[in-house]
């Protein structure tokens, strides 16, 4: 068979078809009518365009715009503060999406807010290409804040069983199935080198709603589910390093 | 000849493409993006959980999605129909109340619909019984039903769930 069956068909081949289709079945589309307010989390929705556009940026152009991101997220991407979110080696699309959300308000810091606002959506694809090409593994001679000191036992028990288990009980999924090493969704941080009192706040702010940008509503769901302690296990294990896996390219 | 030979090739082909635009179009009322459940449609984030129907009947809206059931907690009263109305925003869930004999198949691109009816006030927990991925068996969330007359009056667009907040 000579023609491509790929493209070719539902346009090309049967105009007539395809309009009545078209039209029997646009009669039947209901309108969603509500006049309700809709609370949007995040603009970003994971269209094969928004990708290509998150992943079309320039690394070399990004070095050169992250100079301005240096005083606070680090000259290698690790952080001096541990309050402050580490950037080596983050996935591009994640970074990407919490730039525009900065962008377009969905996520309040009076920090970045500002500093999203002015770049342009080829900066933010420039910026995101540069950090995912920084190596995982901090230079200990000049990045003190991470990783941090071992947790104790009994939370880094408790976090381990989280990260790798979940607690199917309360209904709470593995936190690797998403944040790595096992797998990773579209979107989501790789938290193995993220700093503690980063993770800590994060988990927080989304317990209590001022972090709400997360599509479909995971990390507010997870964060309510666990308890004070065992947040503060999670933000330890994922500060003191424990996750990083030697040879991981994440 | 040719045709029907054409027909016969695309099911046999893109089978595996369940989000498909011409599939779309067949569905009609069912269709749903996957990728914009949040952005506009029934199921953004302040419609989904229990809406009280006129008739005293009520609509549940759910998100399935790799791990999680959102809302978390399902609260219906007893006694009255239930119109389930579930969708996934990723991969292939099933949603299945256990003790009961409801299983609800959900699909990425498609509005499953199900009529369910509890009887008594009762916890049932519920859980994903479509293999979705590495999380899938910690996927679980639960199921309240409670009397008629504790369940809660809701204002005009509030959905009652009971999750944690």
């Amino acid at each position: 068979m000579r023609c491509n069956r790929q493209d070719g068909f539902y346009g090309g081949r049967f105009p007539l078809l395809f309009t009545t289709v078209a039209m029997i079945a646009g009669s039947l589309m209901l309108v969603a009518s509500d006049s309700l307010p809709v609370r949007i989390p995040s603009f970003v929705s994971w269209t094969p365009e928004t990708i290509a556009a998150a992943s079309a940026g320039d690394a070399f152009r990004g070095m050169l715009l992250a100079k301005r991101c240096e005083h606070c997220h680090g000259a290698e991407g690790f952080s001096d503060r541990a309050s402050t979110p580490n950037l080596a080696g983050m996935d591009r699309l994640t970074v990407y999406k919490q730039l525009e959300d900065f962008r377009s308000h969905k996520r309040m810091s009076q920090t970045m807010e500002p500093i999203a606002e002015s770049l342009s959506s080829r900066d933010l694809a420039d910026v995101v290409a540069y950090y995912a090409r920084l190596p995982v593994f901090a230079d200990l001679q000049d990045n003190r804040s991470f990783p941090q000191a071992r947790p104790d036992p009994v939370h880094a028990g408790a976090a381990l069983h989280l990260v790798s288990f979940g607690d199917g009980e309360r209904g709470i999924p593995p936190c690797q199935s998403c944040h790595g090493p096992v797998a990773y969704r579209i979107g989501v941080p790789p938290l193995a080198n993220q700093n503690s009192d980063y993770v800590l706040s994060q988990l927080e702010a989304f317990a209590n709603r001022t972090r709400a940008n997360d599509i479909n509503v995971p990390m507010r769901t997870i964060s309510s589910l666990l308890t004070e302690d065992e947040r503060h296990a999670l933000a330890e294990y994922y500060g003191s390093g424990l996750g990083l896996q030697p040879g991981s390219s994440k | 000849m040719f045709t029907v030979l054409a027909l016969a090739l695309i099911p046999a082909t893109r089978y595996y493409q369940i989000d498909q635009p011409l599939l779309r179009l067949f569905r009609g009322a069912g269709a749903v993006d996957p990728l914009a459940l949040h952005l506009e449609g029934e199921f953004v984030e302040n419609n989904l959980g229990t809406e009280q129907g006129s008739d005293g009947s009520v609509t549940v809206r759910m998100i399935a999605q790799q791990y999680l059931f959102v809302p978390h907690c399902i609260l219906v009263p007893a006694g009255v129909p239930v119109h389930l109305r579930i969708t996934s925003a990723d991969a292939v869930h099933a949603l299945a109340f256990n003790g009961t004999d409801y299983n609800v198949k959900v699909l990425p691109g498609t509005i499953s619909e199900a009529q369910l009816r509890f009887a008594n006030p009762g916890e049932f927990k519920t859980v994903c019984r479509e293999f979705c991925g590495a999380g899938h068996y910690a996927m679980r969330s639960a199921l309240k039903v409670v009397p008629r007359e504790q369940f809660p009056v809701l204002q005009a667009g509030e959905r009652g769930n009971c999750a944690v907040q």
